[in-house]
């Protein structure tokens, strides 16, 4: 009696790899859409921390002309450092601190006419009577490192003044919740 | 062998090679999860530049405001603040000088004084903050800032 050779079953081991392609697309689309692909509004500064900072609204009101003006440090690169900065001390070199405007660097010196454009292109139907002038309806947000000098915010505010924008917004870094 | 990956060849002759495509998603994936940054909580304070007065001068009108002077001191590198003539050591005093001040001026029925921030240029916008911060805890909300002064005398 021989005995019989158990029926071999043809097995085709495959990997399926669908499932995982579609969680490496999902997770694609959150980085894609959480990836800040619009004009760099906001430059990298460490801003002042402040527990009676009022919590910044989600969602623009409608309508309302702002620009973001950013006082930073000039980052560190290939050819350009600075010791002082870098190991948290106070730099007071001018030439190192800089003003952005939707990533366009600017001096304490240059930004007057780009505040003036600013203010100009967004000015109000009426004259104010207490001003006796047009005023700007622009809104400006001044994001300034905590290191930066004073004196460059005091400028920005001076030159808001001059010509005409009257609402500023100071940013500073709310205390997180525990 | 992921170009067997979708179904079984006797089914879907025309197998698709997705190992490219896998390859593609993993580089995008990690560019993305590497330029992904969280951004910090930020918050704002709401200023209004005065429409009519401009950045000129007050004048010769008697000035009655609570001034907070703050210097650079450049030898010893660290800023020394000032309400009146009182040297400042640390935040709680001021925050009790300034709540006093106000009190007596509103005793005087002037509650809307302000808060004159006096800085030195020199100064970090952190330590201007910071006395922004004290003022709003004592509920004070006029608070101006002033075109900037001397080291002291």
């Amino acid at each position: 009696m021989s005995r019989r050779k158990p029926p071999t079953v043809k097995e085709d081991v495959t990997c399926n790899l669908i499932p995982m392609i579609d969680i490496m697309f999902l997770l694609l689309l959150f980085f894609m859409l959480s990836a800040d692909m619009t004009q760099r509004e906001f430059e990298d500064v460490v801003l002042p921390s402040a527990d009676q900072v009022q919590e910044a609204p989600k969602d623009k009101t409608v309508g309302e002309e702002t620009t973001t003006i950013n006082i930073y440090h000039r980052p560190d690169s290939a050819t350009f450092t600075c010791p002082l900065y870098a190991h948290g001390s106070l730099c007071r070199d001018p030439s190192h601190w800089l003003i952005g405007v939707r990533s366009a660097e600017y001096t304490p010196d240059t930004i007057r006419d780009q505040i003036r454009n600013e203010a100009e292109a967004s000015l109000e139907a009426e004259v104010d009577p207490e001003a006796g002038k047009r005023m700007s309806a622009r809104k400006v947000i001044i994001r300034a490192d905590h290191m930066a000098p004073y004196g460059d915010v005091q400028k920005i505010l001076q030159y808001c003044g001059e010509f005409g924008i009257y609402k500023i917004e100071v940013a500073a870094a709310a205390p997180t919740k525990a | 062998m992921a170009g067997a990956s979708i179904g079984d060849n006797e089914e879907n002759p025309v197998a698709i090679n997705v190992t490219a495509m896998v390859d593609v998603i993993f580089c995008l994936c990690v560019f993305f999860m590497c330029s992904l940054h969280f951004r910090q909580l930020e918050g704002k304070f709401d200023t209004w530049l005065p429409k009519g007065k401009g950045t000129g001068g007050v004048g010769d009108s008697v000035i009655q405001e609570i001034r907070v002077a703050v210097y650079w001191d450049e030898p010893n590198a660290r800023v020394v603040r000032q309400l009146g003539n009182r040297m400042i050591a640390n935040d709680e005093e001021l925050q009790a000088l300034i709540q006093e001040a106000h009190d007596d001026f509103v005793k005087l029925n002037k509650p809307d004084t302000p808060v004159t921030i006096d800085a030195d240029a020199r100064v970090p916008w952190s330590e201007v903050i910071n006395i922004v911060n004290i003022c709003k805890r004592d509920q004070i909300d006029k608070i101006e800032f002033a075109m900037g002064v001397g080291p002291p005398q």
